[in-house]
């Protein structure tokens, strides 16, 4: 909490200070307030509906290329909310009770130096390179890239605390976060071979390893590899790869590819493949990670079309083998999306239909919404509707929709208004409204040297 | 300092800096790039006739910064009397140039680069005609014609040539078209730092911050109607299903405790004040495909929603060592730990004692 305030401190003193400059801030502000229902469970035969009236107030500021007389391109990004709870306390506000609730969402400070070869950043953010698997941290990340020929090689480091709800507990059994755990620390070495060419032609080659405890606990040690490799002049097709090992385990716990091209500048199509045993993303320090070895492997692909007029098209299908009834063994399944999307001027509008086929239920559903700008106001409609294989809580369909319709005001503001209703296997009516006023703006000065 | 005080800390400092932009800095809207005036100049028959930039443009080739309302245009007062227009202009003509304010998006030396490429239509290939809003760009192949830049890309330095690239949609290397959603993730995970180029980290945590987001993305903005936002509508319905048909998906945003909390207001954890048992009848005994071990060898994810907890875990209770539930471990489990120390592993000595 300590380090959080400082950091909080540093950033107001860095943006109000009048000595300090930035190329660009883009604010933004989001007063929120919603209204609707939640079920809870006090005893008796059934949950019973208590209201909720949360409002929100979510802010979000970066300023990029702030001038100092120490480092390159100084960005500071910090996006925060508070919440007061009006009615019933809302299930998401935190694990502590009590009505007021806020958090960090983003909050940190980069800079480069040595003529941008080196990258640090500190505060909360995440890890998104590598076997961190966007693991977010309140700590520290360093990258320094060294030319070697015509190669580069990276090298980053990073440690931290795993971000935690609420400022609230951090151990592995508490936290929110899928990496729960009390210190987090890691790195990945990379060998960048670019090739002459369209930009980004080449190949990238990483491993990194991943290490996080709970106090004297493991929750991960993991080792990875990744590669990125675009490998023709002309064409965009892009291939991509990692793999993970877990270290106590001593066995894969992903490995997964990804293919995409544009075939032609109307026709664009990927391929991806996975095979991941979910018991190996538990923390080595819960009892269940001992219980199973079952493994997921799902192979598809998509394609998306332009047919012109502003109308496109597109279609998605994954086949996925499932552990059978006692975890050994497979089952098929399948995953299937098709989409048609149209824009013609100030109207967009869009149908979605898909199908999960999976061994333990599955579902189809149709989505239809709609778009229409009218000056400075737009209305929007989105209509959801599900059957399910076999019923949840004793019922077969839901259906939800929402209307929303909002208007531009002066200043960069814009006020929302949106209400939304339906039947669903928890909820045998529901609504929920909301009220938004949002402010976005981006601020320039020293535009250009 | 308790648990109210950071709040008011960060909306104080919104406050602070709110305000200090406000005074200092001027927005950027997109009503004043809308009103920046026309081209006005027939730049072709200039081109045709041969006619040096620099004639108009005479303080361009000293010019080691672009600037935001300098546009180094100085046109010839009587034209039909210069001897670069007259071969041309018998009357002089009046052209209003109107001044600019719109903000570059490159930063380049002109001085220096003139210096060397000396012919402007290297870079300049299309120039803007009269009623154009705005000036065509050179493209950025007319820069790697010269400067390799492969390596820059692979370390993400577009700065400090581009002052950022927001707004720029990427055509050649991770282009966002097809199932962009789906794969981009892996096309992310080993150039990141590309990405970031782009994308400040506020972008990626509306949807993978799920632990300290103020809500899902589709509530917040629920007018964006065009995202793929995957918590849509009724999701807590499709959650169950979509959780056991692919359960890693949900393990990369979500930890046990995020389903426990909300489990627990639900009365179905054990732990809850008021119980309600989820289970089927016999679920706890039926040692075949329908109890509680054959789902859990399937999927111990499902399991962790409520059950997850530590080495406290209420299966403990039945599988510890001379329990009624007997051993626990799948059949590879021993084979791979045969050669550890358990006493090392305080999660063993949670089910096993161990002589001293």
């Amino acid at each position: 909490m300590i380090r959080q305030t400082l950091l909080l401190a540093a950033v107001a003193a860095l943006l109000a200070a009048p000595a300090v400059r930035a190329d660009t801030v883009e604010a933004s502000s989001t007063t929120l307030l919603l209204l609707g229902q939640e079920p809870r469970y006090r005893g008796g035969s059934k949950p019973e509906l208590v209201t909720v009236a949360p409002v929100f107030e979510i802010l979000t500021i970066t300023a990029r290329d702030i001038e100092n007389g120490f480092s390159d391109d100084l960005r500071i990004v910090l996006s925060t909310w508070g919440a007061i709870d009006l009615a019933e306390r809302r299930w998401d506000a935190g694990t502590n009770g009590g009505r007021l609730s806020g958090d960090v969402t983003t909050g940190y400070v980069q800079a480069k130096f040595l003529e941008r070869r080196l990258t640090l950043r500190a505060g909360r953010s995440m890890i998104a390179t590598g076997v961190a698997r966007m693991m977010q941290l309140d700590g520290g990340h360093a990258v320094v890239v060294v030319p070697i020929s015509r190669a580069q090689l990276s090298v980053s480091g990073y440690a931290g605390v795993p971000t935690s709800q609420r400022f609230q507990t951090r151990d592995g059994v508490k936290s929110w976060n899928p990496v729960g755990g009390t210190l987090a620390y890691g790195g990945r070495v990379a060998v960048g071979l670019p090739i002459p060419g369209i930009a980004g032609r080449g190949l990238e080659l990483g491993t990194s390893a991943n290490v996080v405890t709970d106090g004297d606990e493991t929750v991960r040690e993991e080792v990875g590899a990744d590669f990125r490799l675009q490998p023709f002049k002309r064409s965009n097709l892009t291939l991509a790869g990692f793999g993970t090992f877990s270290l106590p385990e001593r066995r894969l716990a992903e490995v997964s590819g990804a293919v995409t091209v544009s075939a032609t500048s109307k026709l664009h199509v990927t391929a991806d493949a996975r095979h991941v045993e979910p018991s190996l993303l538990l923390s080595r320090n819960s009892i269940l990670s001992v219980f199973t070895t079952s493994v997921w492997t799902e192979v598809g692909g998509g394609v998306t079309y332009d047919l012109g007029r502003g109308l496109s098209t597109g279609v998605d299908l994954h086949v996925r083998a499932e552990p059978g009834a006692d975890g050994s063994g497979s089952e098929l399944g399948s995953d299937a999306r098709a989409r048609v999307s149209w824009e013609s001027g100030p109207t967009k509008a869009g149908l979605e239909l898909f199908n999960l086929d999976a061994y333990a239920n599955g579902y189809f559903g149709t989505r239809v919404w709609a778009r229409r700008t009218l000056g400075k106001a737009f209305v929007t409609g989105d209509v959801l509707g599900t059957l399910f294989r076999d019923d949840v809580n004793g019922q077969g369909e839901s259906i939800t929709g929402t209307l929303t319709a909002g208007y531009q005001l002066p200043l960069g503001f814009t006020a929302v208004l949106s209400g939304s209703a339906g039947m669903t296997p928890y909820l045998e009516q529901n609504y929920d409204l909301m009220a938004k006023l949002a402010y976005n703006q981006t601020y320039r000065t020293a535009e250009v040297r | 300092m308790n648990r109210f005080a950071l709040p008011t800390v960060l909306a104080a400092v919104a406050g602070i800096v709110l305000a200090g932009a406000g005074c200092s800095l001027k927005p950027q809207r997109s009503e004043a790039r809308a009103a920046e005036p026309k081209y006005v100049f027939p730049h072709a028959p200039h081109v045709e006739g041969e006619v040096a930039c620099v004639a108009c443009h005479a303080g361009i080739a000293d010019a080691k910064k672009l600037e935001a309302g300098v546009r180094h245009v100085q046109l010839p007062k009587t034209p039909s009397k210069d001897d670069r227009c007259s071969g041309c202009h018998d009357t002089d003509v009046s052209v209003e140039v109107p001044a600019r304010s719109d903000p570059f998006r490159i930063r380049i030396d002109h001085q220096q680069h003139l210096a060397q490429v000396k012919d402007c239509r290297t870079c300049h290939q299309k120039l803007p005609e009269v009623g154009d809003a705005r000036a065509p760009a050179p493209p950025m192949a007319t820069c790697t014609s010269c400067h390799t830049h492969q390596a820059d890309f692979n370390a993400a330095k577009c700065t400090p040539c581009h002052v950022d690239l927001k707004g720029y949609v990427p055509q050649t290397a991770f282009t966002h078209a097809g199932n962009w959603t789906k794969v981009h993730g892996s096309m992310a995970r080993p150039t990141a730092e590309s990405c970031a180029a782009c994308h400040d980290q506020t972008s990626c945590a509306e949807c993978h911050a799920s632990q300290v987001t103020a809500a899902r993305p589709s509530v917040i903005f629920p007018e964006a109607v065009d995202k793929g936002f995957i918590h849509r509508g009724d999701y807590v319905s499709r959650h169950i299903i979509d959780a056991r048909a692919d359960p890693a998906s949900c393990r990369s945003c979500h930890g046990s405790a995020f389903c426990y909390a909300c489990h627990t207001e639900q009365g179905v954890t054990s732990s809850a004040v008021n119980v309600r048992d989820p289970h089927p009848v016999g679920w706890a005994t039926d040692t075949g495909p329908n109890g509680h071990g054959a789902a859990a060898r399937r999927d111990i994810l499902s399991c962790a929603g409520c059950h997850d907890n530590g080495a406290s875990s209420t299966c403990v209770a039945c599988h510890q060592m001379g329990g009624v539930g007997g051993n626990p471990h799948p059949r590879a489990f021993l084979k791979r730990h045969a050669d550890e120390d358990p006493t090392r592993e305080p999660m063993c000595s949670a089910c096993h004692t161990f002589a001293p």
